[in-house]
């Protein structure tokens, strides 16, 4: 069995309406002034999912997004034919969590950006089950999309979490466990939405996937 | 930091590439001969623009038809693919791109034909691979820009190593499009020069290459392994490295300390680009001295997310064949010494380092030895 005991969550789930500009103004508090200023909304809510999460040089990062930087895209899209280095940068996979340890100057050995659909969080957390870093910070998220929404090509809603996870049980709030092993069809995945808000409620869950069982407890 | 890299002893039971060249062992021959695949193109295709340096699989420009012209390329990569039960919990498959089909978008913008959109997203891309090639649901998606592929082969080696899998496909493809040609033009490292890696010059320039790659993992023995990887994350600038070599040294010397006693060669990244490229043959000069440092992309380009496993399966057949490519493209003055401008024999190597790095200061290596 794989396991990792959850030791700490935190949820950014911001009003509906509010843009990356209402964002930045909001959170400026919580990052460089230089960075601040270049941050996309996934980014920085990113950011203030990971605030007061000291990530270690050693810790591994795990980073899970269907749709990533969709108003970057979109915006590097609109900027052809002279396309905008910045939007380039700031719309390739991974760079919200690019924009927040940047902004810390933190560097980390192993670092997967996970994306994908239907079994997106089953593969990000297998990734985190099976690192040997005794700490694994496992954040995620999406931006709403403007015009690529519309086309049913990005997220409506935004959001990100950060979790952290260990290999200890001490002060641990739960714990995701993968039993590989029986037989039987996948069962479906729960989305990065669906995880994220029983993450938030303190939800358990429980589903057959990658040839066992997952589930999610809570203290 | 200590440089410690994960000992994860994995054979290499089929692999191979496709290139502007053709297949592994057309693009080692055409390396082999001092050829180029790049050549002077419309950086915005048929929209025009600038002639920079492109290495494409077909000659129209980066046309953007439907079926997206990267689907008939990746029918033929797949075709070469050992059948099994890819998909499956204990054959899963692993994707890795940097751009996907993203380059649908710009295609779907200038015609305004929703049929680009059906493979505009990762996941859309992604799902119709599965759909095409008949892969069951267990395909997880990596996309870390130009480590990608080796980010995907740790964690295949991972599902190995777990005992969660028997065989793992990792399968990798990147398109050059004028969304990602005029993104890199736009940050000037894409420009009318060639790409010549890790000569000392005035102005440093990459190319950008068309490139997909499959490798079939196992536990069980086979001809070729990856007997370690290692990556860093500089997180110091998102296209700049920390100017005295840490980040490149943190990776390096990981993968050194497993090669100790072992001669080996080095095919690095070596985009073109001045600071990196002295960064990286300066590092590898040090951790491995005088161990022969090549990078294929003064002829292929840079194949992108993809470079890691294309320039694995090209290191495989070099090492099968006995005769590794020069660094094309390139002219003395180098960085180092160490630098091979031509092609040299691998009979007395004992394996060879497979090294990419990307935006983020992202660094990513593994050793390479027969079984």
């Amino acid at each position: 069995m794989l396991e990792r005991h959850i030791l700490s969550t935190r949820i950014e789930r911001p009003d509906p309406s509010e843009e990356a500009a209402g964002a930045r103004a909001r959170l400026a508090g919580k990052f460089p002034r230089n960075s601040l200023r270049r941050m996309t909304h996934l980014g920085l809510l990113t950011g203030a999912a990971l605030d007061g999460v000291a990530v270690d040089a050693e810790d591994a990062v795990v980073y899970a997004t269907t749709y990533a930087e969709t108003r970057a895209l979109e915006d590097f899209l609109a900027s052809f034919p002279a396309a905008s280095p910045l939007l380039f940068q700031s719309s390739i996979h991974p760079s919200a969590v690019q924009q927040v340890l940047i902004g810390r100057q933190q560097p980390i050995r192993r670092f997967w950006p996970v994306t994908g659909r239907r079994r997106l969080v089953e593969s990000a957390l297998l990734a985190a089950l099976m690192e040997p870093a005794p700490r694994v910070v496992f954040t995620g998220g999406e931006e709403r999309g403007g015009w690529l929404l519309k086309r049913e090509m990005a997220a409506d809603l935004t959001f990100a979490f950060g979790i952290v996870l260990t290999t200890g049980p001490d002060g641990a709030v739960g714990s995701i466990r993968f039993q590989p092993g029986g037989t039987g069809p996948d069962g479906p995945c729960p989305t990065l939405l669906a995880f994220a808000e029983a993450v938030s409620g303190r939800t358990p869950l429980r589903w057959r996937g990658a040839g066992g069982e997952w589930s999610v407890a809570w203290r | 930091m200590s440089p410690i890299a994960d000992a994860l002893p994995t054979g290499i039971q089929a692999c191979g590439c496709l290139t502007p060249f053709g297949e592994t062992e057309a693009t080692v021959a055409a390396l082999l001969d001092g050829r180029r695949a790049l050549q002077l193109r419309p950086v915005l295709g048929q929209d025009g623009g600038d002639r920079v340096p492109l290495a494409l699989m077909d000659s129209n420009d980066m046309a953007e038809a439907l079926p997206p012209r990267w689907l008939p390329a990746l029918r033929t990569l797949a075709a070469s693919i050992p059948r099994d039960a890819w998909g499956s919990p204990r054959c899963p498959v692993v994707v890795t791109s940097s751009n996907f089909g993203v380059g649908s978008l710009y295609a779907y913008l200038r015609s305004h034909d929703a049929g680009h959109l059906r493979h505009g997203a990762p996941f859309a891309c992604v799902e119709m691979l599965q759909d095409e090639f008949g892969w069951g649901g267990q395909v997880h998606v990596f996309s870390h820009a130009c480590v990608s592929a080796h980010v995907g082969l740790m964690h295949a080696s991972r599902l190995l190593q777990a005992g969660l899998a028997d065989r793992v496909l990792v399968f990798t493809f990147d398109f050059v499009s004028p969304f990602v040609a005029g993104g890199f033009h736009s940050l000037k490292i894409l420009n009318s020069e060639l790409p010549a890696p890790y000569s000392a010059r005035e102005t440093g320039s990459i190319g950008l290459g068309d490139g997909a790659a499959f490798a079939v993992l196992t536990c069980e023995a086979a001809p070729f392994r990856i007997e370690a990887q290692a990556l860093h994350n500089e997180m110091h600038h998102f296209t700049g490295n920390r100017a005295d070599g840490s980040g490149f040294a943190a990776c390096a010397e990981a993968i050194a300390a497993v090669a100790d006693g072992r001669r080996v060669w080095v095919k690095g990244h070596g985009t073109g680009t001045l600071e990196a490229g002295r960064l990286e043959a300066e590092t590898y000069a040090k951790v491995l001295p005088g161990a022969p440092l090549v990078s294929w992309k003064g002829s292929l380009g840079h194949t992108l997310g993809s470079c890691g496993l294309v320039e694995l399966a090209l290191t495989i057949e070099a090492m099968r064949l006995g005769r590794a490519p020069g660094t094309i493209g390139s002219v003395t003055p180098c960085f180092t010494e160490t630098v091979a401008l031509a092609p040299f024999a691998t009979a007395g190597f004992d394996g060879a380092v497979v090294a990419s790095n990307a935006f983020g200061g992202a660094h990513a290596s593994l050793l390479l030895s027969h079984a």
